[in-house]
Parts: C-alpha cells; structure tokens; sequence
C-alpha cells in the first residue's frame, strides 16, 4: 500500500477520535503573550456538523494503532483497519494551520496505545511541546492521558495542557472486565487521582509564584458510555457524584452507545443509539453540579432509572409538591433554583430585580422564568399563576414533554456553565 | 423636532447632549435621511462636535454603573430601526436613577435596550467563532463576515489579543466595512473596503482549505444525523463565509 497522504491520514485519524465527546474548550483563559493564540473562558463554537454537533477544536488521534482490544472500540486490535500515524510535528503543524485561520480554538489530542502507555505518553508530550515551547502557541489544548501510564509522564504531559482526560468509558469493575480486557480499574483511577493532586498542588503553588508552570488548569474530565452494559441511571450518577466530590473531576460526559463492532458481549443494537437517556443524564448531572441536588435526591433503589420523558427537575417537584408553591418575593436563591422553569440565571436575576421593586406574575417572563412550567409551582404577590391546584398526576402531563421526531432535545450546554451546546456520544477510538 | 446624526458613537451623543440641553424630547433620532419628509416636523442636522459627546460621555460614566455603561454600548451597535430613541429613554432614567438602573431589569425603557443590548452581545460572542481567515498572497489573512448588527469593533480585541502576530483584516463587506490589524504596532484601525475581483489565495491556503474541508465532512456521526439541530445552532444565514459550507 502506497504512504499515505497528510490529508488522508487527517480523515482516517479524524475518524477514530470523532466518538470522544469532549469537546468543551472553556475554563481556561489565556492572555496572548507573545507567540499565538489565547485561550477564552467562556470556550467559543467555531462550526456545527451535520449531528449537530458543535466544532471546536482540531480531534485527531495521534494514531489508530492500538495494542488493546476493547470490544466498543473502533481501533481495536481485532478489527482490520487501516492503521496511520501523525509525526508530532505534523500534529502541531495541523493544529497551527487551522488555527491561524480560526478554524477552531484549539487542539483535542487522543490516541490509540502503541507498543505501551509509557512510549505513547512520549508521543503526546512531545507533540504538546513543539507546540507551547517551538510555535509559542497558547490556545487550547486537551489531551488524553494513557491509562497505566508512569506518573512522571502524566506530570510532564499536563504541563502543556489546559485540559486532560483519562476515560472510564464503563461504570463499572465488571463491565471493565468484560468489555475492556486490557485496562484495569487501577489503571484508570491511579492516573486520575495524580492528576487530582497536580491541580490542587499547582494551583496552591500558583498562589504563591506565578513562576510556577500551570498544570491542567481547566480541570480534567472523564467519559462514561451509556447502554453498552447494564448499569442503572442511578450507579451512574452516583458514580459522577464520586468523581464530581472524591476526585474532584471538572466535567464527566456521558456517550450514547454507538456500535461499530460485531460482539457478543455488547447488547444488539436496534435502531438508534439512546441519545434520549443520555440527554437525561446531562439534565440530571446539570442538577448535581449547578443546582444543588444530590444524586439520591434525583434516583434512589426504588426508581433506579430517569423518566425520559419528563426532566429530572420536574420529575423530583412533582415528588415534592409539598415544599410548594414559593413566593418569588420571599424564596431564597436555593428555593427559587429548584423551580421548574427557573435556571441559574433567572433565579439570579430574580434575587437582583425583587430588591428593586415588588415583583408581579408579569415581571417573571422578561426575567427569562419559563412559565410554562413555573406557574405550577410559585406565586408572586401571593398570586397563584395556574389555573389549577397542582396536583401530581394532572401536573404530570401538563410536564410531559412530547418527544417530537427523532431526538429534538436542546442539548446540556458545553461550557461550564456558559451558553452554547454539546452533545455527542462515544465508541471511543481511543482511551 | 427630528434629529439626525452621522450614524457615529460621538454623533449620537452629541445629539443626546443637545436634546437634553434643550429640555425638550425628539420625535425621532435618525441616521439617514427621513423617506417621507413631508410629515416629519423639520429635520434638524447635528454636527457631531467630540468634546460635547466626551463631556456628556464622561457625566454617564459618573452616573452609572461600568455594566449599564456597556448595555448601552452594545445597543447602540443593534440594526434596529428606532433604536436610537429607545437610548435616548433609557440614558434620560439612567442619568436620574444611576447605580440603581442595574436592578431595574423589568423597567419598561430598559428592557427593550437590554434586549438589544444582548442580541448584540450574543452575535459578536457567535462571531469570534466564524470569522474565518483566508490566507493571501502578499501574507495577509482576510476575513469577510455578514452580521446582522455593527459587531466589527466589538470583536476587533479578541482578534487583536489571538492573532497579534499576523496582518489580518476583517470585513463587513454588506457596510463596506472592515478593520485592518498591523502586527508591527499591535492596533488596528476602521477603513472603508470594498473587494472587486477575486481574492489571491496563497497556495498554503488551497491545501488547509482541502484539508478542512474532509476533516469537517468526516466529524458528523452518521448514527446521530441532525440536520435541523445543526440549523438550530448554525442558521443558514452565517454560513456564506465558511469554506466548509462552500464547495
């Protein structure tokens, strides 16, 4: 077979990393100081594809070879595939091409394992170098780090990155097991936890010298697919709950099962991929990380599964319809956030405008209060919006959302907390 | 009385100024000229005279707050008809009220300005994402953008501060816009552009362009199709600069 071209490398390495869904390039900001590029907080789109789905950064595999034979993954070993590799230095020349034409903000580095963790941590490194210290580039980048790989590598790899990612992809021990053969529990979580501890130690010793290099200082994230194997709603977020507190983690993103491989171990596929449980879950992981709810406030053994079709939000309301209605005028922050209807911003601007003046029914909407929802559950002046006394069984489906055609749901924004959207599903070809 | 400005910031607020000194409220502030004059009262011309407009510029800064002093801003870039009598409104409650305009939220003359204010804010954010550079002979990286509102200054410091090594230039070819960055003194400056006749791309850029566009086709996942999401978030109308919807 004749040496492949760059432009067909790019699309057979394009391919394989596509199912990654983090595609977030928020949560760090970066001044251009010489050299090129800035990095903006609050992460920018820069083209949406025909999913949906919103460009932002340069997803490539550094290559598809892969040592592993994880039975979702499209490089496994066992598949007969092309194989290509990128040279470091074409990584960073790519990345600084599209770049400099503001094609996107920055680089999402993934790869498959080639000959071991250890050697192809050296590959990302090297890679990220050329970039930050040869181009002096400092927009955005996010790389996967190699489970099982030496600490040392982890430390010299997060030095170059705003971002770093080691995937679970399962939930739990034994789907690990099963599906992925070749990578321990360890192996994942001893990586992660160093990651943890790099962060919060750089960020201390920031504090003190801004000499200090940063380490990841957009956090690190993790993915988790959703219906290769049988884990209820529930153990997954209790699990992102484990990841949010214990270690720590900025984002977890969950990836409707797509398959790509023949296997007995992985459910049959009909139809689409359970894009509506996903959305789901990005709802309830919202509720965990902006709302204040905790995952068996949300899911407990008796209902271990999201209603799909109902939001989370309203689904936990109508179990409590004895904490209302709220006043608006009165409610305090936390109360006005667990409103249907009410977001973070609304419930801000709510809190603003109410020391201003007495707020009426009318002032809600143009406070962004969706009353649609709302209605059933605040009054405002004392005055009840609906035409109806809530109770939870008319309440229901008056909340029901009808699923319209395939899949229309507006989607889990991708920005920590900014506006903007993302939401894509893995079958990883990667880590 | 009708007034009507240069369509400039400094123009604007010294029609402002004079409106207040006057004591009196215009029917209208407008930028070009009236298409049915005949029931107009007289159109009166303002000079746009800069001391006046900093003078008046420096009472607002005194009197509100930085986050209404840039509500006002952004509004003042919105292509909307009438907009300028909606300012006026809002300036006349802000210089009496002051600090306290940040929690009138629900006051009927501010809602509509900060209404504006966020469509605005919302395009020039959208727009640091598809403004697309295009590398031409002579190395210089050329932009054309057609927003609905004037968000050219707006975005000019983010581009400024990314790409502060390349001689760039962003145009608003629909206004005849642009602004044009110089690397070697890090600032830029407004012109007026118009393109005749086919841009001279250099040859780096026939093979990025290439290499773009089979990266872009390669992203979207067959299983989960979604043309009407992809609308959703990128409408039709902000696609004609970008080379990946440009075949």
């Amino acid at each position: 077979m004749a040496e492949p071209t760059l432009a067909e490398k790019l699309e057979i390495l394009a391919d394989g990393a596509k199912y990654d869904v983090s595609c977030a390039s928020s949560g760090s900001s970066r001044k251009g100081k010489g050299g090129i590029g800035n990095a903006a907080q609050c992460g920018i789109c820069h083209s949406w594809t025909a999913d949906g789905r919103c460009v932002s950064l340069l997803k490539i595999l550094l290559t598809n070879v892969c040592i592993y034979d994880c039975a979702y993954c499209v490089n496994r070993r066992s598949n007969d595939i092309r194989r290509v590799m990128l040279t470091p230095a074409e990584v960073a020349e790519l990345t600084i091409g599209f770049y400099r034409r503001n094609a996107i903000e920055g680089l999402f580095l993934s790869t498959g394992v080639i000959r071991n963790p250890d050697y192809t941590m050296e590959l990302l490194i090297e890679a990220t170098r050329q970039l930050r210290e040869e181009y002096r580039f400092n927009g955005y980048i996010h790389v996967k780090v190699v489970p099982g790989a030496d600490l040392a590598l982890v430390e010299r790899l997060g030095r170059h990155a705003d971002r770093v990612s080691i995937n679970m992809e399962l939930p739990s021990r034994e789907s690990l097991a099963l599906l992925a053969p070749d990578k321990s529990r360890e192996s994942i979580v001893g990586p992660m936890k160093r990651v943890g501890e790099l962060i919060v130690q750089t960020r201390e010793e920031r504090k003190v010298s801004r000499k200090m290099p940063p380490f990841a200082p957009a956090g690190q994230s993790t993915q988790l697919i959703v219906g290769a194997s049988g884990e209820t709603d529930l153990q997954i977020i209790s699990l992102a709950a484990g990841l949010y507190g214990r270690l720590s983690l900025k984002r977890v993103y969950y990836s409707a099962f797509i398959s790509v491989n023949r296997d007995e171990r992985l459910p049959a596929v009909v139809g689409t991929p359970p894009l509506a449980r996903e959305h789901r879950l990005y709802q309830a992981d919202w509720l965990m990380r902006y709302y204040g709810f905790a995952a068996g406030e949300l899911l407990d053994e008796e209902r271990p599964n999201l209603d799909l079709s109902l939001d989370p939000k309203a689904g936990w309301a109508l179990r409590n319809l004895h904490l209302f209605p709220v006043e608006v005028n009165r409610a305090d922050y936390e109360a006005l956030l667990r409103v249907p209807g009410i977001g973070v911003r609304s419930a801000q601007r709510i809190v603003l405008a109410r020391r201003g003046s007495h707020l009426s029914l009318d002032d809600l909407p143009r406070l962004g209060v969706v009353m649609k929802r709302a209605r059933y559950f605040i009054t405002a002046r004392g005055r009840f919006a609906a035409d109806l006394t809530p109770d939870a069984a008319g309440l229901r489906l008056r909340l029901t959302e009808k699923p319209l055609r395939r899949e229309r749901w507006s989607q889990p924004s991708l920005f920590d907390g900014g506006a903007g959207m993302d939401i894509r599903s893995t079958i990883t070809g990667e880590l | 009385m009708i007034l009507r400005y240069d369509g400039t910031f400094a123009g604007f607020l010294t029609a402002v100024a004079l409106a207040r000194e006057r004591g009196v409220e215009p029917e209208a502030i407008i930028d070009q000229q009236p298409e049915q004059q005949a029931l107009f009262a007289a159109v009166e011309e303002v000079a746009t005279d800069r001391q006046r407009a900093a003078a008046f510029y420096g009472l607002l800064r005194r009197t509100l707050t930085p986050g209404a002093l840039h509500t006002f801003r952004l509004a003042f870039r919105a292509a909307e008809p009438g907009k300028e009598l909606l300012l006026f409104h809002f300036l006349q409650l802000g210089v009496v009220v002051g600090q306290q305009l940040d929690g009138m939220l629900a006051h009927e003359r501010v809602v509509p300005v900060w209404k504006l204010a966020r469509a605005v804010g919302r395009e020039a954010h959208r727009y640091k994402g598809l403004v697309r550079f295009q590398h031409l002979d002579g190395d210089i990286w050329y932009a054309a953008i057609e927003p609905e509102h004037r968000i050219l200054p707006l975005v000019a410091p983010h581009f400024a501060d990314r790409f502060a090594d390349q001689r760039w230039i962003i145009h608003d070819p629909r206004r005849g816009e642009a602004i044009i960055f110089d690397p070697s003194r890090r600032t830029w400056t407004d012109a007026e552009l118009e393109v005749t006749g086919p841009l001279q791309l250099s040859n780096g850029e026939r093979l990025f362009r290439d290499l773009w566009q089979r990266y872009f086709d390669r992203l979207a996942i067959e299983e989960r199709r979604n043309p009407e999401l992809q609308r959703q978030h990128l409408p039709l109308k902000h696609r004609r600069h970008l080379p990946e919807f440009d075949r």
